[in-house]
């Protein structure tokens, strides 16, 4: 007996909410996560669907099913993108799977790539650095110090699954043109894993202060907002707050879900809601980042 | 004065193809390896942390390195970071403000910066020796325009920080001669 989960046909961080509903449905059986109908998907939608792959994994033992994109130039955008490298570890495949390696390209800036420890972040950093600098400076018109801190900030997003998700997890940079959302270009970062999320990474040093108030919401208030961490060391707890600081600076937006909750610092060009509670569940924690070209340029 | 090549740490401390101080576990094996090297150094000279050659620095290991050395060493020992861009600023401004700690920097041209939380008053006081090398109280008072008595609490917070130095009752920045 299998559990039909939907994957949009326009899979990013706007249909995600959707994808975790059919995912959380209740009902016993093999989940089958159903891409066949998949017209576009953004690194955030393809780093999720691992992460649900991978939960599905570590609970059951068992892999899902994954039914592949039925259109041909998608499929083959998600083998550029690298997700047939990792798909086969946590999904049972159906559908012709492309014999097309990862690769880079002007707008995939780093394919998807494992981030399992502190070695993973060295390599992400440092290619991204080499792949990243020319659109940071050129197309984006940020300076170098924004190049700089693109790669802290994707550092410490990576670093916040390797300190503290208690499993491994992914990340993947895509630069595009947003045409009809901003009329501008974009740096798009997506991590993702399937891990304890945020609430229970925090539960036991910080739940005592929030009483009855203590959530998924409140657990990413004090992460992003309060600079709290689960570890008793004062240096701890920096990351996200400097994350926010720079794509403050530059306009960027960042939006972290874990469990029930979504919270965002929303920069005016978007229309998403700072705080979303009560949200379908979805294992771990996924962190978007979005760093848009310059006014200036 | 001793120099302490942060790349080449980092390269012997946790590997040859690294670059980039980023991660909390690089940024331990990285103040380990200077912590050794501090073992062996005069404490009265002036230790300067060169970030030169440094690409990226994210705020993890600006805490695992700058603020922890700091908040062991700080009190005993003058520091001088050396070689940072912007960025690098960033990340360490972030450590210092969370610690409430400061540190001097300097800058291409020979210049010194106070990185960190620091009151206005004090800053201007460092400031004006940086700028004039060796000086007494009166000469600080008279140049930043600031009471006597508050140069007198600024310089004391600064040498207590080890921020300045004081020789023969003139005060000088960190390796101004």
């Amino acid at each position: 007996m299998t559990r039909v989960v939907e994957v949009p046909t326009s899979f990013d961080d706007r249909t995600f909410d959707q994808f975790a509903k059919s995912n959380a449905e209740p009902g016993g059986g093999r989940p089958l996560y159903d891409a066949h109908g998949v017209h576009w998907a953004s690194p955030y939608g393809l780093v999720g669907l691992l992460a649900a792959g991978q939960a599905i994994m570590e609970q059951t033992g068992k892999q899902a099913l994954l039914t592949v994109p039925e259109d041909r130039d998608v499929l083959h955008y998600w083998a550029r993108a690298g997700f047939f490298e990792f798909a086969p570890e946590w999904f049972e495949i159906h559908g012709k799977v492309p014999r097309i390696g990862p690769s880079h390209s002007s707008e995939v800036l780093l394919e998807i790539t494992p981030v399992r420890g502190s070695a993973d972040v060295h390599g992400v950093v440092r290619t991204i650095q080499r792949r990243a600098a020319a659109i940071l400076s050129g197309e984006l018109g940020l300076d170098a110090s924004a190049t700089m801190g693109f790669g802290m900030a994707l550092s410490e997003a990576c670093q916040n699954i390797v300190e503290h998700a208690g499993t491994s997890g992914w990340v993947a940079v895509q630069s595009y043109t947003w045409r009809r959302r901003l009329g501008r270009r974009v740096v798009v970062i997506a991590v993702a894993d399937a891990g304890i999320g945020f609430r229970r990474s925090l539960e036991s040093t910080q739940s005592g202060r929030f009483g009855d108030r203590w959530s998924d919401a409140t657990a990413l208030e004090a992460a992003l907002f309060q600079g709290v961490s689960r570890i008793p060391d004062p240096g701890r707890g920096q990351g996200l707050g400097g994350i926010c600081r720079y794509l403050n600076r530059w306009d960027g937006k960042i939006s972290v879900r874990s469990g029930t909750a979504r919270l965002a610092i929303v920069p005016s060009w978007d229309d998403d809601e700072p705080l979303v509670d009560g949200l379908p569940p979805f294992p771990g924690s996924q962190i978007l980042m979005i760093v848009p070209a310059h006014m200036a340029k | 004065m001793h120099n302490i090549d942060l790349k080449t740490v980092l390269k012997r401390k946790v590997s040859e193809g690294y670059d980039d101080l980023v991660t909390r576990h690089t940024g331990r094996a990285v103040r380990s390896g200077v912590e050794e090297l501090l073992a062996e150094l005069d404490r009265d000279q002036v230790t300067v942390m060169d970030f030169s050659a440094v690409g990226c620095l994210d705020i993890s290991c600006a805490d695992e390195i700058v603020g922890k050395l700091l908040l062991d060493h700080g009190r005993a020992r003058l520091m001088l970071l050396r070689g940072l861009t912007p960025a690098h600023c960033d990340a360490i401004v972030t450590v210092l403000e969370r610690h409430s700690i400061a540190v001097v920097a300097q800058d291409g041209d020979g210049g010194f910066e106070l990185l960190g939380p620091i009151e206005p008053t004090v800053r201007d006081v460092f400031t004006a020796i940086w700028q004039h090398r060796w000086t007494a109280l009166p000469d600080i008072a008279a140049r930043t325009a600031v009471p006597a008595h508050l140069v007198q609490r600024a310089l004391a917070e600064l040498i207590d920080r080890q921020l300045v130095r004081q020789e023969a009752g003139h005060y000088l920045a960190p390796v101004a001669r």
